[in-house]
């Protein structure tokens, strides 16, 4: 608002001076510092545009926009006057401008001037004409002005203003403040008309000083004003302003908001720019000729047309017909069009004195299309043309001079910092063209080089323009920016500044500018990683396809499919990988050798034929070979096992320790053959879940999530609470309702579908603190896990049922079933797939088998006792003693004496070592719960073969059996043998597991699966899970 | 180029081959060990000729094997700018061809193959001259110019150019057959 103050002032002193020597009056005021007019008038004349502009936008179209500009300008050169009285002004105003506009393509650039007397004169009229109504105001409105700027810090200004005194023109924390507001999509200008307006209604009620509308600014405008208060009031009631949120612009970037983008587009010939409007939108095209007067450049483009149409038009059929695809470009061929019966022309340039073949008013020469638009059509800011286009444009033969237009554009993009100290360069500008030296010292635009050749100076100054980065066949160079960034490879050939590279991970050729490319030692294709994914990697795509990463671009991969026989190559993005598979798998080949990673196998059929290579990768089967003389996917490879053949012996397989995989090499050499295989040795689900449960209330279905398959409640989901003969109780997951469901109508939706390896919990909680010790031993991801993995589930499973049968084994599984068996657990793997309890069931008998008979040794040679041991050794199950009493009554002898759980202590050394140190510490650690039998207690012992008799324990040894008495015999029994009695009511107990295992108490309760117990010794009352408290016997 | 020098190693040896023929036990394993290896630095290790010496054993702790730093001489070869090599071609695409000189991989590129040579696709791919009297194919035996090498740790890979003066076939396979 200062500005249009001090023009006012000028305005007055022009008024009162115009005798005087007017052009020199001109000159002053153009004089004027660029900043200063350029930040704030550019406000003043967004304000008044508006209403010029408004009016005759329906007119403009395409061209006119720079006429747009150019009045703006002009405007702004008037419209300090015309702020303050616009009633006066506006509307000759325009009609002022809708004359001049025909005339001239004026263009007054902010910081430089160029204009001729005529033109001054035309500029100079209307605030001539104006001065009539002017003089009547100008003083009230000087005196408005006064009081309103009094307090400003920049009233005076100076015939030339210094860069100090320009700072001091910076708004302050003294001025108004800038303020965004948001206002409707679209109708920023509107927006901005209205508050002037309403401020011509309201007058002084109206505080705000200032309201703009920046055209690249969507969707906010600009309002001046002191306080935030004044803005809303100002924008209050105007529907087209959300004066909700109001920002303060801060001070420094006050002046950014205002200032005019400096628009010294240096655009001189063989510039390459891209077109903006049109068909050729987009497109690349070349200066050839520039017109700074007219601001119109001639350019030179690949002719988007079609011959047909324009064969049509001329002959007059149908030419009304909207166009209605785009042209591909084309260079224009005489002959072809003659043929189409276009009449060419040729006709010879007046200027230039070149000729053109010209068909329907469009020039065309040597196939290009010379197109005269104006310069605001085109932008020529950050062009970099692709090699493509380049090479489209470079028609055969003329060579030499592409290559400098491309540099000129090239130049234009560099980064800062482009040259190096060090760097081989080449001149390729100017009278040195092609001396070679290298670059010494750079300082801002000058670069000193040291020449190479003899008998000069030692070091020469260029400009930065005059020099290209030079490399010569055989460099080993990095790609620093482009599409190619990140590659490297060796300089195959050097065409003047472009380079031929071959890349040395893909050992293709690349074409690249020898500026976008430094010398390097380093070996990369670039980008290797993105996200968790590298080069290389085996990955599972999101359709259940996988494949090999063989090449990381900027966003994307290209993996090579896992399809043989067809080598498949598919652009990946990110997200659309689904993991990476990181199993070290085997596979057979062709004669049932194993194959595993590292191996070098040859394909013996399919298309790749006798290639070699190394395994890099094996999934289902699938082998990724790297051959390194394959070329193509970079040198991946992609067979079937069963089509290749292991070269010399298996390196993968003499990695690992040889006992594991010679007794589980079949079992494992082909993973994904497995499932088929075991499925009919697996004991069906059913059987083994089904078997024994008739008449207990609590057995492994309990607490389980299951899905009802049939019947009414078909689909829902729950989880069980009772069992009762055929009858499932089954409290609904989405209801709060318990239904009764047959037991055939419902699905385990879980606990067969939870594959071991996928919950870890299984096994691995804090229960089990020795099963982390196996896991080095066999890596995570193994078959070789799954016997071992067996025998919990097995315990889950098969024993489970013998469990239940027994529930005074304390070691039972189940509680591991339980705790796992947690809903969340469950309901988080909600595919049941039939496919998998097979596997399951199958792994089971394995070990099972052993188990049943010489459970140790079965274990042994699973190579992994203590974790299977430990995975039942610690778990008392809590909800095993809720059927009392029946339990012992149910000896099904031998079936299942040697499947309960108990057999482990047999493997000696694992549970024996709980048993042998009955330490506190053990117990009070309450993680290793080993807690066994204790001496005193009574048991039950089962023998096969003989009828259980209860005896007392009277001593534990250190193999975890024990010392019975049985009536007046001792015997030693295996804790397999033996199970706890349940005590009574007002029975003496014991302790036999937790913190206060040993301690003997008694049961003064039983609520449920708890017993209530009073302990001796401090006589406190707890409750206690009923499987651990084991009867005393009362001796 | 190639380069007879003294190159020195510490031998790890497994102690069940301490006895009579130690050495020569050691003198295998070096060849077996160091031959066909490439090191940056010296390039393909082509042949060991003599072992210069055995130094005294040390044994480590734990393992019980036995180190011996052993010099010995050897024949390297590697391969530098400029230098004219003889190679075999291996494969030809329409890049160029990859020629096999010794354990070195040498690609020349059909920008570094003379204009007038042009890439036959076909059941062998070649490259011809317009007379055809010229024929680049595999097993063609080639003399090229190293122009540019890469050293990686385990591999040396050069580029060449048969674009220069007495640079090209030396032998055709179709001739001798």
């Amino acid at each position: 608002m200062a500005r249009g103050r001090r023009d006012e002032y000028e305005e007055e002193e022009e008024d009162e001076e115009e005798e005087e020597d007017l052009e020199e009056e001109d000159e002053e005021e153009e004089e004027e510092p660029a900043g200063r007019r350029g930040g704030k008038k550019r406000r003043r004349s967004d304000f008044i545009d508006d209403v010029a502009v408004e009016d005759e936008d329906e007119e403009e179209e395409e061209e006119e926009e720079e006429d747009v500009g150019d009045r703006r300008r002009r405007n702004r050169k008037r419209s300090g006057s015309q702020f303050f009285d616009i009633e006066a002004t506006v509307m000759s105003d325009e009609e002022e401008e809708e004359e001049e506009e025909g005339e001239d393509d004026f263009f007054v650039d902010g910081g430089a001037e160029l204009r001729d007397d005529e033109e001054r004169a035309i500029h100079r009229r209307p605030s001539i004409l104006m001065q009539p109504e002017d003089q009547l105001d100008v003083d009230e409105l000087r005196q408005q002005l006064h009081e309103r700027y009094a307090r400003s810090s920049h009233i005076e200004y100076g015939e030339e203003a210094t860069e100090v005194e320009q700072q001091a023109l910076l708004p302050s924390v003294k001025d108004p403040k800038l303020w965004m507001v948001k206002c409707m999509m679209g109708h920023e200008r509107e927006a901005a008309i209205c508050l002037m307006q309403k401020y011509f209604d309201k007058g002084a009620e109206l505080h705000i000083r200032s309201a703009i509308a920046l055209d690249h600014l969507k969707n906010y405008i600009y309002v001046e004003a002191d306080k935030e208060a004044h803005v809303k009031e100002a924008c209050k009631g105007l529907r087209n302003i959300f004066s909700m949120k109001v920002q303060l612009v801060p001070i420094k970037e006050m002046t950014d908001v205002l200032s005019v983008e400096s628009k010294s587009i240096d655009l001189t010939r063989d510039t390459w720019v891209r077109m903006k409007l049109g068909i050729y939108k987009g497109d690349l095209a070349k200066v050839v000729d520039v017109d700074n007067v007219r601001q119109r450049v001639t350019v030179k483009l690949i002719p988007r047309i079609d011959l047909q149409t324009i064969a049509n038009k001329l002959e007059g059929r149908d030419v009304g017909k909207k166009r209605t695809f785009l042209p591909p470009p084309r260079f224009f061929n005489t002959d072809e069009a003659r043929e189409m019966h276009i009449r060419v022309e040729r006709r010879r340039d007046s200027n230039t004195g070149e000729y053109f073949e010209m068909v329907d008013n469009m020039a065309f020469k040597d196939g290009f299309l010379y197109k005269s638009v104006s310069m605001k059509s085109i932008s020529s800011q950050n062009i970099q043309p692709t090699f493509d286009e380049l090479e489209k444009f470079r028609k055969p033969g003329d060579d030499a001079d592409g290559d400098l237009a491309s540099l000129s554009t090239l130049f234009s993009n560099r980064k800062k910092g482009h040259f190096m100290k060090g760097d081989a360069v080449i001149v390729v500008r100017g009278d040195l063209k092609n001396l070679m030296g290298w670059v010494e010292k750079v300082e801002e635009e000058n670069v000193h080089i040291r020449p190479k050749m003899a008998g000069l100076p030692k070091t020469l100054a260029f400009n930065e323009k005059e020099l290209c980065k030079y490399f010569k066949p055989g460099d080993h160079v990095k790609v620093i920016s482009g599409i190619q960034e990140g590659t490297t490879g060796m300089v195959v050939k050097v065409e003047s500044h472009v380079l031929i590279m071959l890349s040395d991970t893909t050992k293709e050729h690349i074409r690249v500018f020898a500026d976008n490319v430094v010398e390097s030692s380093e070996v990369t294709s670039g980008v290797t990683k993105i996200g968790d994914y590298e080069l290389h990697d085996l990955v599972l795509l999101d359709n259940m396809s996988f494949g090999v990463i063989i090449r990381v671009e900027k966003e994307a991969f290209q993996v090579l499919k896992g399809i043989p026989d067809k080598p498949e190559v598919v652009l990946v993005k990110l997200r659309e990988i689904k993991n990476k598979i990181d199993r070290r798998t085997n596979a057979q080949d062709r004669y049932r050798n194993t194959v595993s990673m590292k191996d070098i196998v040859r394909v013996l059929e399919g298309p790749s034929k006798g290639k070699q290579g190394p395994v890099e990768h094996i999934h289902r089967g699938i082998l990724f070979i790297h051959d390194r003389h394959h070329l193509e996917h970079a040198g991946f490879i992609c067979a079937k096992a069963q089509s290749c053949i292991v070269v010399g012996g298996s390196l993968g397989s003499r990695d690992r320790s040889d006992s594991m995989d010679s007794r589980f090499g079949g079992l494992r050499s082909s993973d994904f053959l497995q499932s088929p295989m075991r499925l009919p040795r697996g004991r069906p689900p059913i059987d083994s879940g089904g078997r024994g449960r008739g008449g207990r209330g609590h057995d492994s279905m309990v607490g389980k999530c299951i899905k009802i398959r049939l019947g009414p409640f078909k689909g829902y989901r729950g989880r069980v609470t009772e069992v009762t003969g055929e009858l499932v109780r089954v409290e609904l997951d989405s209801q709060m309702k318990i239904v009764t469901v047959k037991r055939d109508q419902i699905a385990d939706t879980s606990s067969m579908a939870t594959p071991y390896r996928e919950t870890p919990r299984y096994g691995m909680g804090s229960e089990t603190p020795l099963h982390p010790s196996r896991t080095p031993l066999h890596p995570y991801m193994t078959p070789m896990r799954d016997p071992g993995a067996t025998p919990i589930h097995d315990g889950m499973r098969t024993p489970m049922r013998d469990r239940a049968w027994n529930p005074y084994v304390p070691m039972s599984p189940a509680r591991d079933n339980w705790e796992d068996g947690n809903p969340a657990t469950w309901g988080t793997s909600p595919q049941y797939q039939p496919g998998t309890p097979p596997i399951r069931s199958y792994e089971a008998p394995t070990p099972g088998s052993g188990w049943a008979n010489t459970p140790g040794g079965s274990y042994n040679e699973a190579g992994t006792p203590r974790e299977s041991s430990s995975g039942y050794g610690n778990a008392p199950s809590p909800y095993l003693p809720s059927t009392p009493g029946g339990q012992p009554m149910t000896p099904s002898s031998a079936s299942y004496l040697p499947g309960t759980p108990g057999g482990q202590p047999m493997t000696p050394g694992n549970v024996g070592l709980d048993i042998m140190s009955p330490t506190i510490e053990n117990y009070i650690s309450g993680e290793g719960e080993g807690g066994w039998y204790l001496p005193d207690i009574m048991v039950n012992v089962l023998r096969p073969g003989e009828d259980p008799h209860v005896g007392v324990v009277r001593e534990v040894l250190p193999d975890g059996s024990c010392k019975v008495s049985v009536g007046s015999t001792t015997l030693t029994a295996h804790p397999g043998e033996m199970e706890m009695v349940q005590p009574k009511k007002s029975d003496k107990i014991r302790i036999m597991s937790g913190a206060l295992r040993g301690s003997s108490g008694k049961l003064i309760g039983v609520d449920g699966s708890d017993g209530i117990v009073r302990l001796d010794d401090s006589l406190d009352v707890k409750i206690l899970d009923m499987v651990i408290l084991g009867k005393l016997s009362v001796q | 180029m190639f380069f007879h020098m003294v190159l020195e190693r510490n031998m790890q040896l497994h102690p069940r081959y301490f006895g009579p023929h130690l050495h020569e036990k050691l003198t295998t394993k070096l060849v077996k060990d160091v031959e066909g290896t490439c090191s940056g630095k010296h390039g393909f290790v082509v042949a060991v000729t003599k072992v210069e010496s055995i130094g005294k054993g040390l044994i480590r702790e734990g393992t019980g094997f036995v180190t011996f730093p052993v010099k010995y001489q050897c024949v390297v070869f590697r391969p530098f700018r400029g230098e004219i090599l003889e190679a075999v071609v291996t494969l030809v695409n329409k890049m160029g061809f990859f020629a096999e000189a010794g354990p070195v991989n040498i690609f020349v590129s059909n920008h570094l193959i003379p204009d007038d040579m042009e890439f036959q696709s076909g059941d062998i791919p070649n490259y011809t001259t317009s007379d055809g009297s010229v024929k680049i194919q595999k097993d063609s035996e080639v003399r090229l110019k190293i122009i540019g090498v890469r050293v990686d740790a385990a591999e040396i890979f050069c580029i060449g150019t048969i674009k220069d003066d007495f640079l090209g076939v030396i032998n055709d396979p179709d001739a001798t057959a």
